[in-house]
């Protein structure tokens, strides 16, 4: 009973606590509201939570924008990537977006567009002219022609990397040109008792966005999606496509991925090629830095997804996606709006750019690199450089994407094949029309 | 505790010698199966805590061993990711006010539910149920949009109301089963001695009801300590979040922490320990010390 | 039937405070989630109703019928899983033990361990290729039992479930424990005294008098297995394919992946139904074994 007091007591000072708190956080808030007369706030979401060098980065840039504009207040709210997306659309439900939004290409922005929550920022887009010099960069945040946020990051979603000390290992100092020479090293990679590709398809977009995407472009060429999903005129039965799904089939079947490709995810199967259990892994361009951080002595080369016979796609192009950017609530007017668009000028200026390929990001702005860029942002840079193919999820409606997604394991576990795949895949798009 | 019969025998005799012996193996026959429900139980908070001293790489290629240079680093690095300074605060705030009143109401609610016949009860009994079926995720975005209307957004309150609300069904679930199991002629005699509703309710149900007390403190502790989606979309303000959102801030869109996410769930993990092991003898009052003595 | 029942204020003002609470943030919301099941809306454009199109759409498809498949899966793995085990422990841990709290802290500790933390450990356990169970098999010499646990669809409801039930037995142990201690010491030594003692003595006194119980334990099963969610999302994403999907997940990704606010309610709405249906009938069952 004595324990039961004391508990009982402790719950008491809390409660009290509490009313003490909530009076208190009352007060400072009425305080700060007080403080901030004649300054202009600004809410803003972004998913900058953990400590990595381009979330360091980019939260410098806000506090360096802040200094620099002592009348605008930029207040912040950090939510983790998974978390943020259901927040943002459950208080977009409600009207009660932030006004500045971060936020994503494609598939992900066009709803905030169609529901009229963003603005477009064709009034300030001329400020990049001289920075972002390719425009296609810009097309990603292109809805209907206008221009809805600025990319900070470049970001080719299928890479191989490989490990150069194990390739040679197995009589590889190049690495294959075409798909059937691929296979061979894969064969010989396994005989030696390596895991050939770590993968870890266990959220299940790797497959999708790692890998699909660019094989899918090797066989398909890179207008197939647009005219599926646009003009019809081609099917997702296409036998290209369908073979471009058997590739990853291929792969599976002969065993190139660790076992338990499927219940890993793609941290883990990071861990596996920095580890040196497994030679190669295919991911996108956010791996370079874990992987440079982690295993600074590592041989690591880069490479595209080698050609495959009877393709319509360049060999050189790469499945990239911009990235980063931010929308200004359709609310803002006035003063407000034109902080916020104070804002995005600042914020996307090149101190940024630089200092985000510092941390091994590639970006879309034209600039001198700076000097002390790691050489393999420079290769990765010159490898992706030359031509650019859609990723999957940033152009499909996520209703298509999921099926691919998780129709994509379904076909390395042999419980559905690629051509059951493709024929789900069109009646998704047919219903969508 | 009292001495076990048979250590009382002083004439021991043949039979009741073998007796001894069978009674001493089916002990340890019992401690044996308890060592091993308690080693399976306990491992994954043995895991946790070695695991939150290892970096990323020994996490997932060695995740079974101790780690070869202790990465205490992870305890600093996780107590700022997930702003434990203020959120810690706020989840204790949320969720002890939230206990609190929960059960109370609970237990009111259950003490007429249980206790007295009318045209109604067996209805609202029903009705309290039907809390327990829905999948929370259905409920976010019209509760977001009520919060909104109230103008209950982003504040405590507004995440406390909810939390009571979710959590009363399984609370009066509990509560009634029990009180309904108690014979009707305890509350005759303090009827008699011209005891009102609420005494009998204060002074006679509540303490009898101690042990489903405690299960039920301890499960709404549990479930507003660890409430992480109504936390996500009802409180934008950085100083009123609560835990379990700065626990989710290790996983980046590519990548993750887990080192530092070991180290923030071990000290999240605490709390709610020590809230079980304070309530753990009432739980069990009966076998302890005899109901009366408190 | 009660001295008190003629009273009806004191009733109402013990009820009022849960009901208003309850009513105005737990059924506002459900039954707003109700109605726009007959809508068609991505919530950032302009509503429309659609009637029952939802339902018929959620009839008829079949990854909604596996979700419910495995949720029935999850159920009969709590009910014939956690619960008896539950029980067992229970039983055991009611009687003077040395180290009884200890047993009683620890047996509970999987309920307080963070989803997260269960579904990393467990995940690493049943890895195909560094978990121990496959190498515990191959010590004792079964290697060809190994098997990919969570990365083959034949194998991951059952590796899930396992999981689920050692989740959740410490929450029924609670709960039997507290229900155990309503059984005065009288009836154990009136019972003692004719003889019945050991397994006897459990099932023909202790299990009745806590039968009530066990129907609330069996109840919080299905209406906790039919909404089970954070598990699985954590420990394998409803994959691989669909082969662990849960009816509430799909009503998640449905709501917020693909922002079907009308789909995801029509799913939960049947959630709801099912659980209802499915308490009803086990209702049915237990009472009349009572009798």
């Amino acid at each position: 009973m004595k324990k039961f007091r004391i508990l009982s007591f402790l719950l008491v000072v809390m409660l009290l606590s509490l009313t003490a708190c909530s009076g208190s956080s009352e007060q400072s808030s009425g305080k700060s509201s007080d403080d901030s007369e004649g300054k202009i706030e600004l809410t803003f979401w972004n998913i900058w939570t953990d400590p990595s060098p381009q979330n360091k980065a980019s939260l410098k840039q806000v506090e360096k924008f802040m200094k620099e504009h002592p009348n605008i207040v930029i207040k912040q709210q950090n939510i983790p990537h998974d978390q943020y997306k259901v927040k943002l659309k459950t208080q977009a439900a409600g009207k009660q977006l932030p006004d500045l939004i971060q936020v994503w290409p494609g598939a992900e922005l066009k709803p905030l567009v169609d529901g009229g929550l963003v603005q477009p920022l064709d009034d300030i887009v001329s400020n990049w002219d001289s920075l972002i010099t390719n425009k296609d960069y810009l097309k990603d945040y292109q809805i209907s022609g206008k221009q809805y946020a600025i990319p900070a990051n470049v970001t080719p979603t299928s890479v191989v990397y490989y490990d150069k000390d194990m390739l040679a290992k197995v009589g590889y100092n190049e690495f294959p040109k075409t798909y059937e020479e691929f296979k061979t090293l894969i064969k010989k990679l396994k005989d030696s008792g390596t895991i050939p590709i770590a993968l870890g398809n266990k959220a299940q977009w790797v497959l999708q966005s790692s890998y699909i995407s660019t094989i899918g472009d090797r066989l398909t060429g890179s207008d197939f999606l647009k005219s599926v999903l646009e003009t019809g005129k081609k099917k997702f039965t296409d036998e290209k496509f369908i073979k471009a799904v058997g590739i990853i089939k291929e792969l599976a079947d002969m065993g190139a991925f660790n076992d338990d490709f499927n219940s890993i995810d793609n941290n883990q199967h990071r861990d596996l090629f920095i580890s040196g259990d497994a030679a190669m892994m295919i991911d996108g361009a956010w791996s370079l830095g874990p992987v440079l951080e982690a295993a600074p002595n590592k041989h690591i080369g880069l490479a595209l997804f080698p050609q495959v016979d009877g393709g319509l796609g360049d060999p050189t192009a790469v499945s990239a996606v911009t990235g980063t950017g931010i929308a200004i609530n359709s609310e803002l007017k006035g003063e407000k709006l034109k902080a916020a668009q104070e804002f995005l000028k600042a914020f996307y200026g090149e101190d940024y750019y630089k200092n985000l390929m510092k941390a091994d990001i590639l970006v879309p702005a034209n600039i001198e690199p700076p000097a002390d860029i790691s050489p393999q942002l420079k290769e990765m840079a010159e490898l992706t450089s030359k031509k650019i193919a859609p990723v999957y999820d940033a152009t499909l409606p996520t209703e298509v994407t999921d099926i691919i997604n998780a129709g994509l394991q379904e076909v390395t576990l042999g419980t559905m094949t690629p051509e059951q795949l493709a024929k789900k895949l069109q009646e998704a798009v047919d219903k969508q029309k | 505790m009292a001495q076990p019969a048979y250590q009382r025998n002083t004439n021991v005799s043949v039979q009741e010698g073998i007796e001894k012996k069978q009674k001493n193996v089916k002990k340890t026959f019992i401690y044996f199966i308890l060592m091993i429900y308690a080693l399976v139980n306990t491992y994954p908070i043995i895991w946790m805590v070695i695991n939150s001293f290892k970096n990323n790489i020994e996490f997932s290629k060695k995740p079974f061993s101790l780690p070869e240079v202790w990465q205490f680093e992870n305890y600093k690095t996780a107590w700022k990711t997930a702003h434990l300074d203020t959120y810690l605060l706020n989840s204790i705030i949320v969720s002890v006010s939230a206990v609190i009143l929960t059960v109370f109401l609970g237990a009111l609610a259950s003490y007429f539910l249980a206790r007295f016949s009318f045209k109604w009860g067996k209805y609202i009994y029903t009705f309290f149920t039907f809390g327990m079926l829905i999948p929370v995720h259905a409920t976010l975005v019209p509760l977001f949009l009520l919060m909104k209307n109230l103008g209950l957004l982003n504040t405590h309150v507004g995440l406390i109301l909810p939390y009571i609300a979710f959590n009363l069904p399984i609370t009066i679930f509990i509560l009634v089963s029990f009180m309904k199991s108690f014979p009707l002629d305890i509350e005759e005699s303090a009827i008699m001695d011209g005891c009102g509703v609420f005494r009998i309710f204060w002074h006679i149900i509540l303490p009898m009801t101690r042990p489903a007390l405690a299960t039920v403190v301890i499960l709404n502790f549990i479930n507003n300590w660890n409430e992480f989606s109504f936390a996500l979309v009802l409180v934008n303000d950085e100083s009123l979040k609560t835990l379990p959102l700065g626990l989710a801030n290790f996983a980046g869109q590519f990548t993750t922490n887990y080192g530092a996410q070991m180290a923030g769930l071990t000290l999240a993990i605490i709390p709610t320990i020590i809230i079980y092991v304070l309530l753990e003898e009432h739980l069990v009052k009966g076998m302890t010390a005899g109901a009366v003595k408190g | 039937m009660h001295l008190l029942s003629q009273k009806k204020w004191p009733i109402l003002i013990g009820l009022a405070p849960a009901i208003i609470v309850y009513f105005l943030f737990a059924i506002i919301p459900i039954v707003i989630s109700f109605y726009y099941s007959l809508m068609d809306w991505d919530g950032f454009t302009k509503m429309t109703f659609v009637g029952l199109a939802n339902f018929k759409e959620v009839f008829n498809d079949p990854i909604f019928w596996q979700s419910l498949k495995n949720n029935l899966y999850v159920l009969a793995a709590s009910v014939f899983g956690q619960v008896p085990i539950a029980l067992f422990f229970a039983l055991l841990l009611n009687r003077k033990l040395k180290g009884g709290k200890f047993f009683r802290t620890v047996g509970f500790m999987p309920v307080v361990i963070s989803t997260v933390v269960i579904s990393l450990v467990w995940g690493m356990m049943y890895n195909a290729r560094i978990g121990l169970f496959n190498q515990f098999l191959k010590i004792i010499g079964l290697e060809q039992w190994a098997q990919n646990w969570l990365g083959d669809p034949k194998w991951a409801m059952v590796s899930v479930s396992i999981t689920i039930i050692w989740q959740f037995v410490g929450l029924y142990l609670i709960i039997f424990l507290a229900a155990l201690q309503n059984i005065p010491q009288e009836i154990y030594d009136a019972s003692e005294i004719d003889g019945a003692s050991g397994l006897k003595q459990t099932i023909y006194i202790v299990l009745p008098m806590i039968w009530d119980t066990i129907i609330v334990a069996v109840i919080l099963c299905i209406s906790g297995s039919l909404r089970t969610f954070d598990l699985i999302y954590v420990m394998t994403s409803g994959g691989p394919g669909h082969a662990t999907e849960v009816m509430a997940m799909y009503m998640f990704d449905k709501t917020f992946s693909s922002t079907r606010y009308g789909y995801g309610s029509a799913i939960s709405l049947c959630i709801f139904f099912f659980s209802l249906a499915l308490i009803y009938i086990s209702n049915l069952i237990l009472r009349r074994k009572t009798v």
